[in-house]
């Protein structure tokens, strides 16, 4: 992996509001180069944590470095090269979307002017670039916060739940997008509450849950520690295909609480199994896969009592991971 | 994904390849895009085209009114000598006129970033909060004088161009010198830039704490009109020097028979003092708290 100063490096990063914390001593690294994510439910900290980053909200604790440099010694400068926005992007609504960029622009200098329309048609704005902000519909506002990003052209780009609110062309084509740019050598940060989303974009990620991280590691580790996918199973005799279950030591089968057969295996006992029952001459009428192996582990992480201790993903430092993603 | 090779064994660039501007010039650039995004409100645009048009239409009508508005510091004079328009309207505007008209534009400037939830698209474009916070009070000032002068001239031109330009009673009765009439009036305007200037820092600073455009509009119009009242319940002299409104009168030693500058001396002194105070607390307030809405 990338040797050198990290794009994003944070240790013991505490945020607390009043009483409670949102984040809660958070260690975290991201390379140069790594599409890294932040997964967590709701009020894990996500944007609280991007919200220090950006300078938005002081850390009560720990610190914080981007590309090396400190708030405390590089102060704005801190963000040269970094871009991206927290929750939904906002702009002016009385201006249209090309002024709000040339705005920007005016804040940027370095003829971020130039490249307006260059980033106006990597987001697929050219068209509704006139139109005032006010009227944009919430998936071009989303988009045009990446244009606005862009147009800084960072080394790092941070997004903080890109594809909330969108519709599913919109995620699709918000995934494809940010895996364009990473291949281009972008290094990204984004924040998620999806599993799939982060399985799909993600080379490494953090799993918040409360404020503290639960899980850190590529995405690889988590799919190895990740349990037997769950599916329910619809057969023409389902006591005798439980009765089958016992000679297969590999698969979990049960009752299902909504009917038919609930069957925990990886693919291929499962399918071992399901060989079986044809063999006894039991029909297999539908196979649903009901949790993904990384989403029921996102549960897992996520629902289960922390002080419980989960075992070992809440264990696993960062430093062990740089190893791994290499 | 596969991380790409190249980028990640590349040693890291420098942060960037074209030159940033840095302090003060940071500053400047953000005084441009706070003046461009001024320009493009219609409300910006609509309060100056009413200083401009207004003072016109006022003297029509006031040319059709037999009654003059005698109470009022020359009132009586209207219709004798088109000098004393302007030093009619600046009597009346100190009362609740400049400060609507500054806090138009500083009591909206910060809390408008509030309202859209801009502060987080503007904060995370390498400006810190204290060159942004420049940037903005300079842009209201800026609005502030403009109104001003925008004001007073198109004041001066309708007295003089409807009415014409005659000789003019002192304060003290006796005739000004008509070849110095117009420059003590445009003088007796200027004097009361610092008070508005005053307001515009009172407007910044509602603007700031409450985060509410109204709260900063109609904030510093209130406050006015109470230090009015107080001014006019006679209230103790020392508190009385000490009131924004009160230097809003200093004009009038300049067209006193032998001129006397104490109370414009005095009601500078006032209104800086409300200028450092309030963008002091503003500006703490602004670097201080947590952008945690939009
Ligand atoms: N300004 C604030 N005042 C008080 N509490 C806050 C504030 N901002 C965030 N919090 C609290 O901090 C915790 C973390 O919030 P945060 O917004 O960072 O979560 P998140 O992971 O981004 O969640 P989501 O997926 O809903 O966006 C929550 O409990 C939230 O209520
Ligand atoms: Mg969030």
């Amino acid at each position: 992996m990338a040797v050198g100063v990290p794009a994003v490096e944070a240790s013991g990063l505490v945020k607390r509001f009043g009483g409670l914390i949102a984040v809660d001593h958070v260690d975290l690294r991201v390379d140069v180069g790594e599409v890294y994510g932040i997964l967590g439910p709701n009020g894990a900290g996500k944007t609280t944590f991007l919200r220090m980053l950006f300078g938005l909200i002081r850390p009560d604790a720990g610190t914080l470095r981007v590309f090396g440099r400190t708030w405390g010694d590089a102060g704005p400068s801190m963000l040269d090269g970094v871009a991206g926005f927290i929750e939904s992007p906002r702009f002016y609504p009385y201006l249209s979307g090309r002024r709000n960029l040339n705005l920007l622009a005016g804040l940027d200098r370095g003829g971020a002017d130039s490249r307006i329309d260059e980033v106006l048609d990597v987001v697929d704005l050219a068209r509704r670039a006139g139109d005032k902000v006010g009227g944009y519909s919430f998936g071009m506002r989303q988009r045009l916060g990446v244009a606005a990003s862009l147009l800084r052209d960072p080394r790092l780009l941070v997004l903080d739940e890109p594809a909330n609110g969108l519709d599913p062309a919109g995620i699709r084509d918000m995934r494809a997008l940010v895996k364009r740019l990473a291949a281009g050598g972008l290094t990204v940060l984004l924040s998620s509450h999806n599993m799939d989303e982060v399985e799909e974009i993600c080379d490494n990620v953090t799993i918040m849950r409360t404020g503290r991280v639960v899980y850190h590691g590529s995405i690889d580790q988590l799919r190895a520690q990740a349990p037997d996918p769950s599916h329910r199973l619809m057969t023409s005799d389902d006591e005798q295909a439980l009765r089958l279950a016992a000679g297969h030591r590999a698969v979990a089968v049960s009752v299902h609480p909504d009917g038919g057969l609930a069957l925990r295996a990886q693919a291929a006992d499962a399918d071992a199994y399901i060989i079986a029952l044809g063999r006894s001459n039991l029909a297999v009428r539908a196979l649903h896969l009901e949790i993904a192996p990384l989403e029921s582990l996102f549960f897992m992480l996520t629902e289960t009592d922390p002080e419980a201790g989960f075992g070992e993903p809440a264990q696993t430092q960062p430093d062990t991971l740089t190893g791994v993603t290499s | 994904m596969t991380t790409p090779a190249t980028t990640a064994t590349a040693p890291v660039p420098p942060a960037t390849a074209c030159p940033r501007p840095v302090g003060r010039g940071r500053v400047v650039t953000a005084y441009r895009w706070e003046i461009t995004k001024l320009a493009a409100q219609a409300r910006t645009r609509a309060t100056l085209a009413v200083c401009l048009v207004a003072p016109f239409v006022f003297v029509v009508l006031l040319d059709r009114q037999d009654r003059l508005p005698k109470d009022t510091l020359y009132g009586r004079w209207v219709h004798a000598s088109g000098f004393a328009t302007p030093l009619l309207v600046l009597g009346f505007a100190a009362q609740w006129v400049f400060p609507l008209l500054t806090s138009l534009v500083a009591g909206d400037i910060f809390a408008s970033e509030d309202q859209h939830g801009t502060w987080k698209t503007i904060l995370t474009r390498s400006h810190s909060r204290t060159q942004i916070f420049w940037a903005k009070a300079l842009a209201a000032a800026t609005f502030a004088v403009l109104l001003l002068a925008v004001l007073a001239l198109s004041c001066l031109a309708a007295g003089v161009l409807l009415v014409g330009h005659q000789p003019l009673e002192s304060l003290s009765g006796t005739l000004l010198p008509s070849g110095r009439t117009a420059g003590l009036v445009l003088a007796a305007w200027a004097s009361t830039l610092p008070p508005l200037l005053g307001f515009t820092a009172l407007g910044i600073m509602l603007s700031v704490l409450t985060r509410s455009s109204p709260a900063g509009i109609v904030g510093p119009i209130i406050l006015g009109l109470l230090m009015q009242l107080y001014a006019f319940l006679n209230g103790a002299d020392t508190i009385r020097h000490l009131l924004l409104v009160t230097p809003f009168d200093a004009w009038h030693g300049l067209l006193a028979a032998h001129p006397y500058y104490g109370p414009l001396r005095d009601g500078t002194l006032v209104s800086v003092g409300y200028i450092l105070i309030c963008l002091a607390i503003a500006y703490t307030a602004l670097r201080r708290r947590d952008i945690t809405g939009g």
